[in-house]
């Protein structure tokens, strides 16, 4: 279907005047029809149940009784849980390191990848398609396969290989420390593709003559990088950011293939944490508290990431 | 990295032929970098793949004790077989191209509407709405779950593909307006208006002006979305109870088998088989869907 | 950048298409698996009868078992009963998996709200929450007396309600057992500091060995095996109300025992750190094949296995014996199975159910898969258990004790993993993990009584 032909001249002059085509009556709520699919769907299954988590972590629900009563002591056992702060500690440490690992992996690779292309290189396309198959994948699967390739045991991948060179085997998934360290490297294997995506088509759309003007500066790789690059890309890199973190912070079935969040507590991030409360523990109400705690986080990373990277006005 | 030259690129041509053979053995030295840096990504990406692939042609004594060679001394199809021949995995597949389907289709359907009026019209309230439904996006669906499984439960709706579609696209919807904001942004509104002003209503305008063009957006955010629905876990972990129901996210779980018999070979099989449809999609449509990106999304 | 096929409604209409061919590729090659007439891919009996049973069996005792033995053997078996049965149709939901917890969860919660199948594999340690929860049938009407007197005292008191009758059948036990390498360990160790002592010698001997692995990840094994380290000095997860006592008096000493223990055996060295990641038994039976074990605790489910994976000079030195105790003849070991249970209202339907337990699951069922017996006199008479090691299996049954299987079980176990797993990796002292471990089981405790 081609778009009508148009006189464009006249239509840009004549768009910019008026507000209102002509011969169209000005219907009161005309945007609400168009917003009532969107707007219906959002009540129904955010809004109404997010009333209830916050409604119901003011009881001491479980799952296996019908009813409930009414009290702050959830809240009260959940604040002063002693694994708590341990969990905390863990969720932004895993957080941090991946988001960050993402960025910057990411752009990297989009800077490769672009270069490769436009340098006629070979492999770049097999190497975006690579990168993009492992984010397709399902998060319990990409547990299992790092366990695999992490174990400790004769057929560690990992280990296998620096035995291959002499070097002594590292313990990945045992040390508390280094279990953390493996968590966020499967996660970062996982999803940098995403912005990979998203940062390549920025990059194309940085207007070329940008570099060319850099380049008549004397400006060096890196300067570029940093004082033209980036600052084009910065709306598509907030969005990214915040997606992403946010993706993060709701992780937990990787964790759960990869570690189960030990050893002992080690790797339980906060979303594993509150699935325990709930199908382990029985714990709706507990649960319910900790989910109200992973909003509040996804809310306050994405109001510091707007400060930090404000968008273009529009 | 390199050093640059000094001095501007116009200068006369008695320094040129020097400064261009710098140049382009400069470029070939990045190339060798970047050349590098496309193995390092492809290694560090495609190993644990090539991994997972090598554990699906293994038999049960090759399993697990391995060294650093990938292939198998005795390949064989047999993980293969039995995923396929399982009375669950086609049924998993099955399940999850539908909630995919349904989950992209409904969420491009709530979304479309609502990006174009974000993108096109003015109203009290404009501002906020579109900040909130970013907001919905910051919500886990493992907040949603909790309360959405006893309310479907009472509902008897707990084992309902179609029920649990709704929730995916409740799910999906909040990033297809957005990018389809995006797209919809980046066409002229002087089409729409255009034909308003030849007396058509904004519905027809939507329908048969904006939506054409905006199909290469239209799709990238289906393929997009379809992949997420595919990767999706919790939902229908909580709300799909029955084997027959679950999708293939979430019945990978059936194929571990029991603690008492060792069936990783038949994980990895069942993992490359349920794989391969959303790499093959995604690998095949890239190049387009890098291109509707490039076109439109990235506005705003 | 116009791609001319592709239109939004044409993108939905392929995408159903795709769905369509998906399906029918689907069903394709979901026929081509199930052949028989009688036994398909998710119904036994003939397509048209009269009556109905819905039934959810693991994928290891239907007939997609992954084992090809265990797949003929079931198919042969419920062939038969569909031809003794020709009026029911018993519609089959296999599942499988290790998330053992959160199915038994969430069959719990189907049946709380009445869509639970008719009739079901479940998790035998759950039946005292399933009947704490009211949501089983009595069956004791369709068995004699003879057969209940016949099963191990253990196996009988879990199935049986506070009111005295009996909800579910247990069919197939197995027990947590020391396997050893006897060219590396000659004598069974029986106490803690034989163990350690022996596996520190067979280190010696053989440096390319672990002394002793065991199950120490976040999974129930680890809870689960290491549990029999605290029965056989008498402690008591719980009292007779179910409340947790398992970090008071007593019991607390007991338990601080097995944590010292465990703690000493990775600090002695005999047990390299990495138990701490141990999530699958597989873990032992790959080392015992790659030659790096001289001794570990692991299931009596694992001797085929064994016997499948080593060579056979190589399967020949290894034994089994009880797990070792603080003292000599202080031992204990957990132990596990499947049961059948109807859930259904209908009373014809609970007698079929009970009836594929009986002529399907209890003896032949032991036979296909080499699960254990749960009756004496199964053990007696079926053929495939009169090897050797099945009577040593037996003997140790004796001081077998079960998990306790209601509503707190999961988050004591979750706990004790917890705390397992800091005692090991030295980020707590034993005191420290043992009183957390406790209080959030106590409140846990308190939460779910309503108390």
């Amino acid at each position: 279907m081609a778009a009508p032909t148009l006189d464009t001249t006249r239509s840009r002059q004549g768009a910019i005047a008026r507000p209102h085509p002509p011969g169209s009556r000005r219907r009161a709520p005309d945007h609400l029809a168009w917003l009532a699919p969107l707007l219906a769907m959002a009540t129904l299954f955010f809004l109404w149940p997010l009333i209830n988590v916050i409604r119901l972590a003011f009881t001491n629900s479980t799952l296996l009784r019908d009813d409930y009563s009414y009290t702050l002591s959830t809240f009260g056992q959940a604040l002063t849980d002693p694994s708590l702060p341990g969990v905390l500690v863990t969720t932004v440490i895993f957080v941090g390191a991946s988001v960050a690992g993402q960025l910057v992996l990411g752009l990297l690779i989009a800077l490769i990848i672009q270069r490769a292309i436009s340098r006629k290189l070979r492999g770049a396309v097999l190497v975006r398609s690579v990168v993009l198959s492992a984010w397709v994948m399902p998060g319990i699967l990409i547990g299992v396969i790092w366990q695999i390739v992490l174990n400790e045991g004769p057929f560690g991948l990992v280990n296998s290989a620096l035995a291959s060179v002499g070097l002594a085997p590292v313990s990945w998934l045992s040390d508390t420390k280094l279990a953390v360290l493996s968590v966020v490297v499967a996660n970062i294997w996982r999803g940098t593709a995403f912005t990979m995506l998203l940062l390549y088509a920025a990059l194309l759309t940085v207007n070329p003559d940008l570099y060319d003007a850099a380049k008549v500066d004397g400006a060096r790789k890196l300067r570029t990088l940093w004082h033209v690059t980036l600052p084009q890309i910065r709306p598509v890199l907030l969005v990214n950011t915040v997606l992403i973190t946010i993706a993060t912070l709701n992780t937990f079935d990787m964790v759960l293939a990869l570690t189960g969040g030990g050893p002992a507590q080690a790797t339980e991030v906060l979303a594993l944490h509150t699935y325990n409360a709930v199908f382990v523990n029985f714990n709706l109400a507990g649960g319910c508290v900790l989910a109200l705690f992973l909003l509040l986080a996804s809310l306050l990373l994405t109001a510091f990431y707007s400060r930090v990277l404000p968008e273009e006005q529009r | 990295m390199s050093t640059t030259t000094a001095g501007g690129s116009g200068t006369a041509a008695r320094g040129a032929r020097p400064r261009r053979r710098t140049a382009r053995t400069r470029a070939r030295i990045d190339d060798v970098w970047t050349y590098l840096g496309l193995l390092a990504v492809l290694l560090f990406f495609g190993i644990p793949l090539l991994w997972m692939v090598s554990l699906a042609f293994r038999n049960q004594q090759e399993i697990l004790v391995t060294t650093i060679n990938p292939v198998p001394d005795h390949p064989t199809l047999d993980n293969f077989g039995q995923v396929l021949r399982s009375a669950q995995f086609p049924r998993f597949l099955l399940n999850s191209a539908i909630l995919s389907a349904i989950g992209a289709c409904g969420a491009i359907a709530v979304a479309a509407p609502a990006a174009y009026a974000f993108s096109r019209m003015r109203f009290r309230g404009r501002p906020v709405l579109l900040v909130g439904v970013l907001a919905l996006q910051m919500v886990s669906p493992l907040v949603l779950a909790f309360p959405l499984y006893r309310y479907f439960a009472s509902l008897g709706l707990l084992n309902s593909l179609p029920a649990t579609g709704l929730v995916y696209i409740a799910i999906l919807m909040p990033l297809a307006t957005w990018m389809l904001k995006g797209f919809f942004d980046g066409i002229p509104r002087d089409l729409d208006d255009a034909a308003m002003i030849d007396g058509a209503t904004r519905w027809v305008a939507f329908r048969r002006i904006v939506l054409p063009i905006a199909m290469p957006g239209l799709t990238a955010v289906f393929v997009i979305t379809a992949l997420l629905a595919w990767a999706e876990f919790v939902v229908p972990f909580i709300l799909l109870t029955s084997p027959a129901h679950l999708p293939i996210s979430v019945g990978i779980l059936n194929l571990q088998g029991t603690y008492a018999t060792n069936s990783t070979g038949i994980l990895a099989a069942g993992s490359v088989i349920a794989v391969l449809p959303a790499i093959v999609l995604f690998v095949v449509l890239q190049r387009f869907i890098v291109g509707a990106f490039v076109s439109g999304a990235l506005k705003g | 950048m116009q791609v001319p096929f592709l239109t939004l409604a044409g993108g939905c209409r392929r995408a159903a298409l795709a769905i369509v061919i998906g399906g029918v590729l689907a069903v394709a090659i979901g026929a081509c698996g199930g052949g028989d007439d009688l036994v398909t891919i998710d119904r036994v009996g003939r397509a048209e009868a009269p009556k109905t049973l819905t039934v959810q069996l693991n994928a290891s005792y239907s007939p997609q078992a992954s084992t090809p033995e265990a797949a003929a053997g079931f198919k042969k078996l419920f062939t038969a009963w569909a031809k003794r049965h020709p009026e029911w149709r018993l519609d089959l939901n296999i599942i499988g998996g290790t998330m053992t917890t959160a199915e038994q969860a969430r069959l719990l919660q189907k049946a709380k709200v009445g869509q639970a199948p008719d009739c079901a594999n479940v998790d035998s340690f759950t039946i005292p929450l399933f009947i704490e929860q009211g949501v089983l049938k009595p069956v004791e009407k369709y068995f004699t007396k003879q057969q209940v007197a016949d099963l191990f005292p253990y196996v009988r008191k879990v199935i049986t309600g506070p009111d005295g009758h009996i909800y579910a059948w247990w069919w197939s036990t197995d027990l947590r057992v020391l396997y050893r390498r006897t060219d590396l360990v000659p004598r069974a160790p029986r106490t803690w500091a034989e163990l350690i002592a022996a596996a520190k010698a067979a280190e010696k001997k053989d440096p390319k060995v672990d002394g002793y692995l065991f199950n120490g990840g976040r999974w129930e094994a680890t809870t689960f095996d290491n549990l029999g380290y605290f029965w056989s000095q008498g402690g008591k997860l719980l009292d007779p109300r179910g409340a947790p006592i398992f970090a008071e008096g007593a019991n607390r000493t007991d338990m601080l025992n097995v944590f010292k223990f465990l703690r000493s055996a990775v600090t002695s060295g005999i047990s390299p750190s990495r138990v701490t990641t141990f999530n699958t038994y597989d873990e032992f039976s790959t080392a015992a094949q790659a030659g790096t074990v001289a001794t570990f605790l692991g299931g009596s489910f694992q001797w085929p296995t064994m016997q499948s994976l080593l060579p056979k000079d190589e399967f020949k030195k290894w034994a089994v014996s009880e797990l070792p105790g603080p003292r000599p003849g202080e031992t204990a070991t957990g132990t596990g199975g499947w049961s059948m249970a109807a859930f259904s209202k209908d009373p014809a339907k609970v007698a079929a159910c009970m009836d594929i337990v009986k002529s399907i699951y209890a003896g032949p069922g032991n036979t296909v898969t080499g699960e254990l017996p749960t009756s004496r006199r199964l053990f007696d008479n079926l053929k495939a258990f009169q090897a050797p090691i099945f009577k040593t299996f037996r003997r140790f049954l004796r001081d077998a004790e079960p998990r306790p299987g209601l509503s707190i079980y999961p988050s004591l176990s979750n706990e004790l993993q917890i705390a397992i797993g800091r005692v090991l990796t030295g980020s707590a002292t034993p005191e420290e993990a043992l009183q957390s471990a406790g209080d959030r089981v106590e409140q846990t405790y308190q939460l779910l009584t309503g108390t």
